[in-house]
């Protein structure tokens, strides 16, 4: 079978594009774990909300992409702000379980108030870049999604210099590494912890914001990426926030690249058999667990 | 005492088909019967071991699918198969339990989800061995011994000897040795460990011992409802038994079984709109964990100890 | 006397530190050995190594005679060296009752087929072990506790239940990590006095602890760790007056120690 080298291309930048889409829930999932040891069930919703504050944003903003993108970006940080405040900071760090099942249920609530409201069908979302694009040879990538795969690019790297070189930063890792060292030193968990989820917010509005000229916009989106996510999250180490984003890009290329050729089947199967396969070799994920290395 | 109180709620329960003759109330009675007994199921892993296990969807699932498949595909009889979906069952169980249960409890929660999830996938797009989306129709209800259970009165009581024939196995592995030993386990591991005890064996064997009883569950309740499709593994049915098992206590065998029978009755008062339904369990769900995370069992027990810490002043 | 446990030049590092750097000890059948030494000195991991709750890099551990190295905390438990943990560790939702019974239950020839037949064999079983649980609560007084969940104890009393459900299966050795850190002084005097009685009726403890009169009072030998290697080993009285063991624990004088020793005696 002769591979043709621009269907590869191709698949590769979709699969670029893909993981880094992977790498913004990733990477909010495993900050968020780093704080404040939980899973956040409700993440693929913040995700689905981020698209659908898009599909109302840019009506209202004459379908202009950037200031739309702000807006649902600050919508779900507040979001992710109210979630933090009323139910998340009553968590303590050991109750894994319980934390897991609250996110849970607050998960299925928004699901449902969002299709109870707006309905299961599809939308679609149109923007000023319309669907025009960029042509190489016969590959074609459109400017949306260009642009999301820049935005998220500048996210990491905003992040990066976050954690590194700012206060706040500092903080987070200081308490994904050492708890109890960090509470001695001063820091306050509860203001990191917010923080921490208003920014993991933050880059799933961003993320959901991307992909909403993409593909089509459901109140279910976010259950379909999300359990990805927490696969790479496992399979990139606990807390660990490079790992996780190295994992995401190689999912995103590794699907992209397996949808090509064969079923789509496989293409989901690709995940589980994976972080299985990982988890024998290395149960702690391939990274270890690094409270949050940054470099 | 309770035996007592369970044999003759038990039995009441048997007389669900002589007392009235509507088929919806016989429905509810059976998905009553057999959502308590995946519920129970996943209190052994989940409260007796301490193991949240999402997996338990997935086994429900296979179960259901395996139960048809060995109908409709293989020509055999509906009790076979649902020994086959036991058996099956506990094999995969096995297989991804023995890598999953050695990591930690983070992953070992998400790669049950992922198990789950993977089988939704299964059933939808393996269409050759599933029929996708279609589903299988028309599974014709079983036969034993020349009798043919084929109205929903007499189903029913297969569903109730399945039921009665689960729970107590269920019961006595619970009140036995190995039952105490999960429980140690999920209190203090280490100590389990330091006592002789190796933790492993008896986490795989609860694993494999709900994933077994779970499946058979699912392929009972596949053939009362006539047909098995991708929706047999909708989140819902989840919800439903980790809603049980919070209620009711997790790490009670009485209060899940209580809750279990109160609660199936829940869905079908709520049938009116199938949002505002899950809207409301996820509240349940919340709210529970908030003001209730050990249940009815657990807020009972609680007040018992504290009379007795009283006592003992 | 024989030494019931040998363990032979351990090496353990983490991140480039030698925790435990060439460790030899021996103890002896029915003595009261203690294990002492400043923080950092490597006690703990010893006794993590030795039990199997962490991975030694080299060395041997031997009991009564059988190779125990390397081998998993449970299997090590079954060879007979039983131990307890420095921040408590019992079943807590469970009564005192059911915390005997577990401890008891590997060391039982009963399987769950004899327990779902209740043979003559699981019944026997059952029932020396309450006999034994029993002895062992009157002795460490906690009869009216006996269906009672641990949960409700006082810190003291739980280091109590660990230790008699350490000492359930009649193990050849029992490991106690700072059995009286945390616990009040009354309490520490009661279980001075068990573990006096329990020895006089032919148990061996290794002890490792902060307290020095506790140590004092009740160990016939004592080994001193610092820094991962064995600093000292002899009588309580012989290691007090050692200026190695003074000077590594708060660089104190001779002369600083005796008015020290003076107000504890």
């Amino acid at each position: 079978m002769t591979v043709d080298a621009v269907y590869l291309l191709q698949l590769t930048l979709n699969g670029i594009t893909l993981g880094l889409i992977y790498a913004l829930i990733a990477v909010g999932l495993s900050l968020i774990f780093g704080v404040m040891e939980i899973i956040n069930f409700a993440h693929g919703e913040l995700l689905m909300l981020g698209a659908f504050a898009m599909t109302f944003a840019l009506p209202v903003m004459g379908l202009l992409y950037w200031p739309s993108l702000a807006v649902a970006i600050l919508a779900i940080m507040l979001v992710g702000l109210v979630i933090y405040e009323v139910l998340l900071a009553r968590l303590r760090p050991d109750e894994f379980e319980r934390s897991i099942l609250i996110t849970l249920g607050l998960s299925i609530i928004i699901i449902h108030v969002m299709q109870y409201f707006f309905t299961a069908t599809p939308r679609l979302v149109d923007t000023q870049y319309g669907f025009e694009g960029v042509s190489i040879g016969s590959i074609r990538i459109t400017f949306t999604r260009i642009i999301g795969a820049v935005a998220a690019a500048a996210a990491f790297g905003g992040l990066y210099v976050v954690l590194r070189h700012t206060q706040f930063g500092r903080a987070m890792r200081a308490i994904a590494q050492n708890r109890e060292a960090a509470l001695m030193v001063g820091i306050r968990p509860r203001v990191v912890a917010r923080n921490a989820v208003v920014l993991a917010a933050g880059l799933c509005g961003l993320a959901g914001a991307a992909i909403s000229p993409i593909q089509l916009v459901t109140p279910y989106m976010g259950q379909f990426l999300i359990f990805k996510a927490f696969a790479l999250v496992i399979i990139g180490g606990l807390g660990n926030i490079p790992g996780a984003i190295v994992a995401a890009i190689a999912l995103g290329l590794i699907e992209s690249w397996i949808g090509g050729f064969y079923e789509i089947i496989w293409q989901e199967a690709a995940v589980f058999v994976i972080m299985i396969a990982v988890l024998f070799v290395r149960p702690d994920g391939l990274f270890k667990r690094g409270g949050m290395r940054v470099g | 005492m309770k035996l007592a109180i369970a044999l003759l709620a038990a039995l009441a329960f048997a007389a669900l088909p002589l007392l009235t003759s509507s088929n919806y109330v016989i429905g509810v009675g059976i998905s009553a019967l057999i959502f308590t007994v995946a519920a129970a199921a996943l209190n052994l892993i989940y409260g007796f071991t301490g193991l949240l296990s999402f997996a338990q969807l997935g086994f429900w699932g296979i179960g259901g699918y395996v139960t048809a498949l060995t109908v409709v595909t293989f020509g055999g009889n509906f009790w076979w198969g649902v020994v086959w979906a036991a058996l099956l069952n506990a094999v995969v169980a096995l297989a991804i339990g023995y890598p999953t249960l050695r990591t930690n409890r983070h992953a070992f929660v998400i790669m049950t989800l992922t198990f789950a999830l993977l089988v939704t996938l299964i059933a939808r797009d393996w269409v050759d061995l599933t029929r996708g989306p279609l589903g299988i129709p028309n599974l014709p209800k079983p036969s034993a011994f020349g009798h043919h259970f084929a109205t929903t009165g007499q189903f029913y009581w297969v569903a109730w000897a399945f039921s009665v024939a689960m729970l107590a196995f269920l019961y006595a592995l619970c009140s036995s040795r190995i039952g105490r030993t999960l429980v140690a386990i999920k209190q203090n591991e280490p100590l389990v460990r330091a006592q002789g005890i190796a933790p492993m064996p008896y986490k795989l064997s609860a694993f494999a011992i709900s994933a077994a009883v779970t499946g058979a569950a699912g392929g009972v309740y596949t053939f009362h409802l006539g047909i098995i499709d991708p929706l047999f593994l909708d989140f819902y049915y989840m919800q439903t038994f980790l809603i049980i098992v919070i209620i009711g206590g997790a790490g009670s065998f009485w209060g899940v079984i209580a809750a279990g029978v109160a609660l199936s009755a829940l869905p079908e008062v709520l049938r009116f709109s199938a949002d505002f339904r899950m809207i409301i369990y996820g509240v349940i769900l919340v709210i529970a964990m908030f003001v209730m995370p050990t249940g009815v069992a657990g807020w009972l027990r609680e007040r018992q100890l504290n009379r007795m810490r009283e006592q003992l002043r | 006397m024989t030494a019931i446990l040998h363990v032979t030049e351990l090496r353990k590092s983490y991140a480039g530190v030698h925790a435990l750097d060439g460790v030899s000890l021996a103890v002896e059948a029915g003595s009261i050995t203690g294990l002492i030494g400043p923080n950092g000195s490597g006690k703990s991991t010893a006794i993590d190594c030795i039990s199997g709750f962490q991975k030694l890099d080299s060395g041997k551990v031997v009991l009564a005679g059988n190779a125990i190295t390397g081998q998993p905390a449970h299997h090590i438990a079954r060879a007979g060296l039983m131990r307890t943990f420095q921040t408590v560790r019992i079943y807590e939702r469970l009564s005192l009752r059911d915390n005997l019974a577990i401890a008891a239950q590997q060391f039982d020839p009963a399987t769950w087929v004899d327990e779902f037949l209740r043979t003559r064999r699981y019944r026997e079983a059952v029932d020396k072990a309450e006999g034994r649980a029993r002895e062992l609560v009157e002795l460490i007084g906690l009869k009216r506790y006996w269906e009672i969940e641990t949960g409700i104890l006082s810190y003291g009393q739980k280091k109590l239940v660990a230790l008699a459900a350490a000492l359930m299966p009649h193990p050849r050795i029992v490991v106690l990590d700072e059995p009286v850190a945390g616990v009040n002084p009354t309490r520490i005097r009661e279980i001075e006095v068990a573990l006096a009685e329990l020895n006089r009726a032919g148990e061996t403890f290794l002890i490792v602890e902060h307290n020095v009169e506790f140590i004092t009072n009740l160990c016939h030998r004592v080994i001193v760790l610092d820094q991962g290697k064995k600093l000292a080993e002899g009588t309580a009285k012989e290691i007090h007056s050692d200026p190695r063991v003074l000077e590594a624990y708060l660089g104190m004088t001779p002369e600083m120690a005796e008015a020290e020793m003076r107000g504890a005696a």
